[in-house]
């Protein structure tokens, strides 16, 4: 890896991903830190992160490299970690039911991973599929439930909606723009992961080695 | 040595970067120009628009509050100017005061930007000299309007019509 992308380049994606993704645009706008669960849903996230071999610490911090040299690998690491938060609390709705809802279904498919221990192209494929689902659903399907009512029909089906539910699915109308930040974010983000150094041994299945007949031919004798 | 200041310039722009969104979560800037204005007053570049603080206060000492609201957030676009914040809550005290009752829900508004307005100023210590004005400190009218927001024995006493307002 060269040093203008661990010095610049990294950091510099990770703490724009953490920018925009706490912008909160509107009328009564806002910059909204990453919240608690998140900060342990971004550590959860960093260790699948390295058991995957994503992400190498040990190419970014080790005891052969010269102080400044892990003082970058350290800032890429930290900012990692704050975006990952950041992009949790960005993508995972704010209140109520739905918020309950998506961090079990975050909670469950990180274990997933753990388990099935993915190698890095597969959790990269896994990440995009799940900021993915988590984007659609609060910033289209939710967004879309608890926009304001335009016509007096809508309002009355979105408060006949809320009576039903109790509230409880309804979400802070969100300002057009915010969705716009929150994909880019998590555009950035999952760019920024794909060009951190990768561990330098890789995961493949047991079927896919191809053995010399004569090793072969010694493990059947044994 | 070009590696060596790549690295320098990462390191010195992660400091920066991260210092920026750090100070962007402690101050909660409302807009871009709360923002840029709250920068600008921490390097001492920061000046109210005289003209519209001048209008602010025409409109204040009409009565016209409404509008001498409007002219001081055009004066104050980032709201970093302790006088002109003072004014905005006196201009919610004069408007939510009332000879029989007061507006709580504008006395309200009106502690926000008071208090506001002592953290903006040194040692929050602000005095504003208006011969207009019966309070001028931003001390007495914090506890004029709290003492508007909190009942007691003293908001049933029948005498409390014959007080002014400050």
């Amino acid at each position: 890896m060269t040093a203008v992308r661990e010095a610049v380049a990294l950091p510099m994606m990770f703490l724009t991903v953490v920018a925009t993704a706490a912008i909160r645009p509107g009328a009564n706008g806002s910059i909204v830190p990453p919240s608690l669960a998140s900060l342990v849903g971004s550590v959860a996230l960093l260790a699948l992160l390295v058991r995957s071999g994503t992400v190498a610490p040990a190419q970014l911090v080790n005891q052969r490299r010269s102080m400044l040299a892990n003082l970058n690998g350290l800032s890429v690491l930290l900012t990692m970690f704050f975006a990952s938060a950041q992009l949790l609390t960005a993508l995972v709705p704010e209140s109520g039911v739905p918020a309950l809802v998506a961090w079990c279904v975050l909670v469950s498919l990180v274990m997933q991973a753990f388990a099935i221990a993915p190698d890095r192209t597969r959790l990269l494929r896994g990440l995009l599929v799940m900021f993915g689902a988590a984007f659609a659903l609060k910033f289209i399907v939710l967004a879309a439930i608890s926009a304001p009512a335009e016509s007096r029909i809508t309002r009355a089906l979105q408060v006949l909606f809320e009576g039903i539910t109790l509230g409880a699915v309804t979400q802070r109308a969100t300002h057009p723009l915010e969705g716009y930040f929150a994909f880019g974010a998590g555009a950035l983000y999952l760019i920024a992961i794909w060009l951190l150094p990768p561990a330098s041994w890789r995961m493949i299945r047991v079927s896919q080695i191809e053995l010399p007949a004569s090793s072969v031919e010694v493990t059947r004798e044994s | 040595m070009r590696e060596r200041l790549i690295r320098v310039t990462g390191v010195f722009i992660v400091v920066v970067y991260g210092g920026l969104i750090g100070w962007l979560f402690a101050s909660q800037p409302k807009t871009i120009a709360e923002a840029v204005g709250a920068v600008a007053a921490g390097v001492g570049a920061y000046a109210i628009d005289a003209q519209a603080f001048a209008d602010g206060l025409a409109f204040f000492r009409r009565d016209q509050f409404v509008e001498a609201r409007a002219a001081f957030a055009r004066a104050d676009p980032a709201t970093r100017d302790a006088r002109t914040q003072f004014y905005v809550a006196y201009s919610y005290y004069r408007q939510g005061w009332h000879r029989t009752h007061h507006d709580d829900e504008l006395y309200r508004r009106g502690l926000e930007a008071v208090q506001h307005a002592i953290d903006l100023a040194p040692g929050g210590r602000l005095r504003v000299e208006d011969d207009n004005l019966q309070m001028h400190s931003a001390d007495e009218l914090k506890a004029e309007l709290e003492a508007g927001v909190t009942t007691d024995a003293s908001d049933f006493n029948p005498l409390r019509v014959f007080e002014n307002r400050k």
